[in-house]
């Protein structure tokens, strides 16, 4: 009652941001609290939503976005020891808010709250978007966190839409990102119109690895969120001359604005992108291979011994990470990843073992590939199923699709 | 004839070991043939992987597919070395 009346007022007010008086977040329906990349901004919010909504078991999603070593260094040694002390974000259950958008970041925005001020605050959740070892100054010998591994998460170097470039190859990114105005690559010579990110945040760790230079060497203005990197690209001056590296997901949402360029890895005889054509959201490339430029989305939680300290954060994760969960929730989780441009394990077709290291074959356990085919494109050559039309073969009825296993 | 040329050059790429060296790298990479660029809309490529199972992160990567393919048209870097290695960053 509490809450609502609070937000009630915020309507009424006509206010698109948090109150002056913040709420405080522990007072919401059973807060999970997260430290996440701020690629994983559009999985908390459409996450976020649909867990509020969870009848079965409601949770709300409390996160604060930071980088990647930012947060392994807080799940694991509680470094800084205040703990999280910023506003933090969620989002607002459909009784509360019909209209509220998990797509439309501007039009509904998050909804703010401060964390709880009686102890420190250290997260129920902590994520990172690439491979852990990559920030490997950070100590990782807590044995009181628990590792899961997540969806895929595909980076892209992205220009502005005036830009009339299509293509880069892993020579050309290295020269550019590796030697700045030296590079003698045209059009890409100006640092101050290659936007990067700090050394802290994934999406800059895993270009760096990537194209094979030290993260404290890449050359470019470094940026502390996305957000930022993409108001560079939407507003350069200069526009022939810049490029920027993104989240995919992130570039997604902006495609009539940014165009990402079509990456050639080393060895590759031709560039690709993340999707199979340039306008399309399949991430077929990513699944089978053909562009690398991803890492796994890894997801911490503390544990005692092999047992969760919140079973609930441990749901969480599960369920990000495609894994059967109970008490079942009322949607696809599969559908709530593919949705924000993450690619679950369960429809990838190659692996790696380590940031950006070499690609192997794949076989996840359970196939998802028919149902993530159909939520990202709106078909799939699947044959449909349920209870009454069940698959032909050794085909599994899974999500509704007759997936290969 | 382009397609000899190619499934020539993709005999070499399967050679026993499947191994590459850079200079047959420089060969593939910096020269798309004329037949590579009509294949930019999709279709089937000769000058890639056809097995089924690629056992390596070259035969995945280059493994044939009907992806949008786009090939450059920039110059080789002027920094490149003379054997098309990469020198050490500044």
């Amino acid at each position: 009652m509490k809450i609502h009346g609070l937000i009630l007022a915020v309507a009424l007010l006509g206010a698109s941001e948090h109150p002056a008086s913040a709420l405080d977040c522990s007072t919401l329906t059973n807060p999970i609290y997260l430290q996440v990349g701020d690629t994983q901004v559009n999985l908390m919010r459409s996450l976020g939503r649909k867990l509020r909504d969870n009848a079965a078991k409601p949770i709300t999603l409390v996160w604060f976005a930071s980088g990647s070593c930012a947060n392994i260094d807080l799940i694991y040694n509680h470094n800084p020891a205040a703990g999280i002390t910023a506003t933090m974000s969620y989002v607002p259950s459909t009784a509360e808010d019909a209209t509220w958008s998990p797509a439309n970041a501007t039009a509904s925005p998050a909804l703010s709250c401060v964390p709880p001020t009686t102890t420190p605050l250290f997260p129920d959740i902590a994520n990172s978007a690439l491979f852990n070892a990559a920030c490997a100054t950070i100590a990782q010998t807590n044995p009181n966190v628990a590792v899961t591994r997540g969806p895929i998460q595909a980076y892209v170097l992205a220009v502005p839409e005036a830009s009339n470039e299509h293509v880069i190859t892993f020579e050309e990114g290295y020269f550019v990102f590796g030697f700045g105005a030296g590079s003698m690559i045209s059009p890409w010579n100006d640092p101050m119109q290659m936007f990067i990110r700090t050394t802290t945040k994934s999406t800059l760790l895993a270009w760096a690895a990537q194209l094979t230079i030290p993260a404290n060497k890449m050359q470019g203005k470094p940026e502390a969120a996305s957000t930022t990197v993409v108001t560079d690209l939407q507003t350069s001056p200069t526009p022939a001359k810049a490029i920027g590296i993104l989240g995919v997901e992130v570039y997604d949402a902006l495609r009539s604005s940014l165009n990402a360029l079509a990456y050639r890895a080393k060895d590759q005889y031709a560039a690709y992108y993340p999707d199979s054509t340039a306008s399309t959201f399949d991430k077929q490339n990513v699944r089978d291979g053909h562009y690398v430029v991803w890492s796994p989305t890894i997801w911490m939680d503390n544990v005692a011994g092999t047992t969760p300290t919140k079973p609930d954060a441990r749901y969480v994760i599960d369920l990000i990470a495609g894994k059967v969960v109970t008490p079942q929730p009322s949607f696809p989780a599969t559908d709530v990843v593919a949705g924000v441009g993450l690619v679950p394990d369960c429809a990838m077709g190659v692996t790696r073992d380590f940031e950006q290291g070499p690609l192997r074959l794949y076989t996840p356990a359970a196939s998802c590939t028919c149902r993530y085919e159909f939520v990202t494109t709106g078909v799939t050559s699947c044959n449909h199923c349920d209870a009454t039309t069940p698959c032909t073969g050794t085909a599994v009825c899974r999500d509704s699709y007759c997936e290969a296993r | 004839m382009r397609i000899v040329l190619a499934m020539a050059l993709l005999a070499a790429a399967c050679g026993s070991d499947n191994k590459q060296t850079p200079a047959d790298a420089a060969k593939v990479f910096d020269a798309p043939k004329p037949a590579d660029a009509a294949l930019t809309d999709g279709g089937v490529d000769a000058s890639c992987f056809t097995n089924p199972d690629p056992n390596s992160n070259y035969q995945i990567i280059n493994a044939c597919t009907t992806a949008q393919k786009v090939y450059t048209t920039h110059p080789a870097p002027l920094l490149l070395n003379a054997d098309g290695s990469l020198p050490p960053l500044p």
